[in-house]
């Protein structure tokens, strides 16, 4: 049985509306992804799949349940504990790129380094940005680049610290067919060379085809089902 | 990368703002400094006439400050002249004609007499007889402000009383006492007009545009003393006496016989009769008498010659700080207050340049935020933002404060008699400037700081 990099149990999360109802996004009884497992997660738009990985990446806190990341318990972790661990373990990489754009493809990659308990390393980003295919685009800035390569870049920065799971919200949304197999492809292959366990979001049945392991979010939230 | 790289790319990926910004603070601090260095430089300009050696300056009865301003900084016109016979009061019996001591002598050290009227193309010339240059000094009382001496002042290396030194002389010498037509010129008076030892030079009489007397020959350049005598054209007082208009006419008897610097014994001509004498003024050093403070010697002197009505007795140093405390601090403080606001409302520009930028920040932080920077770094990040936009643009203001100095140098120089530089500065002010840029640049930063602080993650990321 693969030791699982993330565990998520009776995980609730809910927001209050403006008029004061309270709205669940999430309640799930339990969610696993094991170490190097690649994982594709589907579900209607307002399923919660979004929710999902901010509570998995400690960005939002659950209302109740217990998230476990490489072990540590991020409802027991302070905020800056939490953050560290973010750093260390997670790599994400995000629907619109959500590159900076006043720093070059390299320096996209050190900004993350540089908040990992490592040392920011110039030769290892070089060399993530070229496993990525992008040697030649080092000091050039997101706005230089073209959209294939600000997600090429967007990769090579998650996986700075190297992670032990990588979090992708959407990474296709924003980019044409030709090239949404391409970064699908660079994602399962790069996380496969680096044993790092990747859990894909996507509204895209023909994306989520391409993933061993697929997942409804429908089928194990609670919360959805009700609201979908 | 380290937070204060990410700052610096902050800036650089919002140049034309942080530019205008930081420009903004430059002027500023470019008016503060020339503020602070002008203002050193016209106290230090006055101050350094209370360290040319002399404590007391003898004049005709009227203002004491015109007659300070007169005498020592060759600036305002003269009061009236004082007689021979009373000068002679301050005399020694050896330099006597009768053998006797004057009624002062005792409390005097060195009495230097000088006559005053003529001009010679802007500068004022000052009669004089050789112990000027030989007995008295300068360097005492501040020459204008500049980084080296405040160190050696600051670590106690120098004082007032071991800066004091005698005059030196560029190139040439003093003239001699018997050299009637020898005079020596101050450094900015050499330089600004070309002169060097051997060459004449013809004052005129009351003005520039007066009548041109007889010509003397420059003897010797002083070497800078950054005092006013460096404006200063110095002539021999048995030559000065010796042109027209100089001699007190005197009931029943002619004027001597003019000689010029032409004739064949130029140096020793006859002089004038004491009895169609006068001089301006008498630059007094006091005597240190046994058992009595100099102070107090002083003090005694300048009560006797007060109370008498031959002429009256002034303290530069007295006169100078009553100047400077009713005009120059109250108005250098209300320059400093508007300029202080000039810098905080630049502050404020950092405050609102960043509070502007704050939409495209947030969603900045939040991927920072996501990618496992701490609440701590992102509000650092902004803080050394704002504090490498103070450090710059104060870096440039005080650069650009220091050029302005050097630009209008000549004008202080002509005006105010001391060099302004590029090297000028005021060390004290300007040291405690950049402390206070950085609170204040951290005072502004704190409201956009903490808003990315606070930044929603989830929010931001969609």
């Amino acid at each position: 049985m693969p030791t699982p990099v993330i565990e998520l149990e009776q995980v609730k999360k809910s927001f209050a509306m403006p008029g004061g109802e309270t709205v669940a996004v999430l309640d799930i009884d339990a969610f696993t992804v094991a170490e190097r497992e690649q994982c594709a997660l589907t579900g209607q738009s307002g399923s919660g799949k979004s929710t999902l990985l901010h509570v998995i990446s400690g960005i939002m806190r659950p209302d109740a349940g217990r998230v476990v990341v490489d072990g540590h318990d991020l409802t027991r972790l302070g905020e800056a504990a939490t953050d560290r661990l973010r750093a260390d373990t997670l790599g994400l990489v995000f629907q619109q790129f959500n590159l900076l754009p006043g720093f070059t493809a390299l320096e996209n990659v050190l900004v993350a380094m540089s908040f990992g308990s490592g040392r920011p390393d110039r030769w290892r980003a070089a060399d993530l940005l070229a496993s990525v295919g992008l040697s030649h685009r080092l000091h050039h800035k997101p706005g230089e680049l073209s959209i294939g390569q600000q997600q090429r870049v967007a990769v090579a920065r998650a996986l700075a610290n190297r992670p032990r799971v990588i979090l992708a919200d959407e990474p296709t949304a924003s980019i044409d067919t030709a090239h949404q197999d391409q970064v699908i492809e660079l994602l399962k292959n790069t996380c496969a060379e680096q044993d790092v366990a990747l859990l894909v979001v996507t509204h895209s049945p023909e994306v989520a085809a391409r993933f061993p392991r697929r997942l409804r979010l429908e089928d194990f939230n609670r919360a959805a089902t009700h609201h979908g | 990368m380290s937070l204060f790289g990410i700052a610096w790319r902050n800036i650089r990926q919002r140049l034309l703002t942080s530019g205008l910004t930081a420009l903004s603070l430059a002027l500023g601090v470019a008016l503060v400094v020339s503020t602070l260095v002008i203002g050193d430089i016209v106290k230090q300009a006055f101050n350094s006439g209370s360290g040319l050696g002399y404590n007391i300056i003898v004049g005709a009865k009227g203002s004491p400050l015109q007659l300070v301003l007169n005498s020592v900084y060759l600036i305002s016109k003269p009061i009236e002249n004082i007689s021979w016979a009373f000068y002679e009061e301050f005399l020694p019996a050896t330099a006597r004609a009768d053998g006797a001591a004057g009624r002062y002598a005792g409390s005097v050290q060195t009495a230097v007499p000088i006559c005053m009227g003529d001009y010679f193309r802007g500068f004022r010339v000052v009669g004089t007889n050789a112990a000027y240059f030989d007995s008295l000094t300068w360097g005492g009382g501040g020459t204008p402000a500049g980084l080296g001496r405040w160190l050696r002042r600051s670590v106690g290396l120098a004082d007032a009383r071991s800066e004091l030194r005698p005059f030196a002389f560029a190139s040439g010498r003093n003239f001699r006492d018997d050299e009637f037509f020898g005079g020596v010129l101050g450094c900015d008076v050499a330089a600004k007009l070309g002169l060097k030892a051997g060459d004449p030079f013809a004052p005129t009489h009351g003005a520039d545009d007066g009548l041109v007397h007889d010509p003397f020959t420059v003897t010797g350049i002083l070497a800078r003393t950054d005092t006013p005598v460096d404006r200063g054209v110095y002539v021999n007082m048995e030559g000065f006496y010796l042109q027209e208009g100089h001699a007190k006419p005197v009931e029943g008897e002619g004027v001597a016989v003019k000689p010029t610097a032409e004739e064949d014994h130029p140096a020793s001509p006859a002089p004038l009769p004491t009895n169609q004498r006068e001089v301006t003024a008498i630059l007094v050093e006091t005597a240190a008498l046994p058992g009595l403070p100099a102070e107090l010697t002083a003090m005694g002197l300048r009560t006797a010659i007060n109370e008498g009505r031959d002429g009256q007795a002034a303290e530069p140093i007295r006169e100078i700080s009553l100047l400077l405390g009713l005009f120059v601090r109250p108005l250098e403080l209300l320059l400093l207050l508007v300029t202080t606001l000039v810098v905080i409302v630049s502050a404020i520009g950092i405050l609102v340049s960043m509070v502007g930028s704050s939409l495209e920040r947030s969603r900045d932080v939040a991927v920072m935020r996501a990618l496992g920077a701490r609440r701590s770094h992102v509000l650092a990040t902004v803080l050394i933002e704002a504090v490498l936009l103070a450090v710059g643009g104060g870096l440039v203001g005080w650069a650009l404060g220091h050029m302005l100095v050097a630009a209008i140098g000549p004008l202080i120089t002509t005006n105010a008699g001391v060099s302004a530089s590029l090297l000028s500065a005021a060390p004290a002010a300007e040291l405690l400037l950049v402390p206070f840029l950085i609170a204040l640049a951290i005072l502004a930063a704190l409201l956009p700081a903490l808003a990315a602080y606070r930044t929603d993650v989830a929010k931001w990321l969609g």
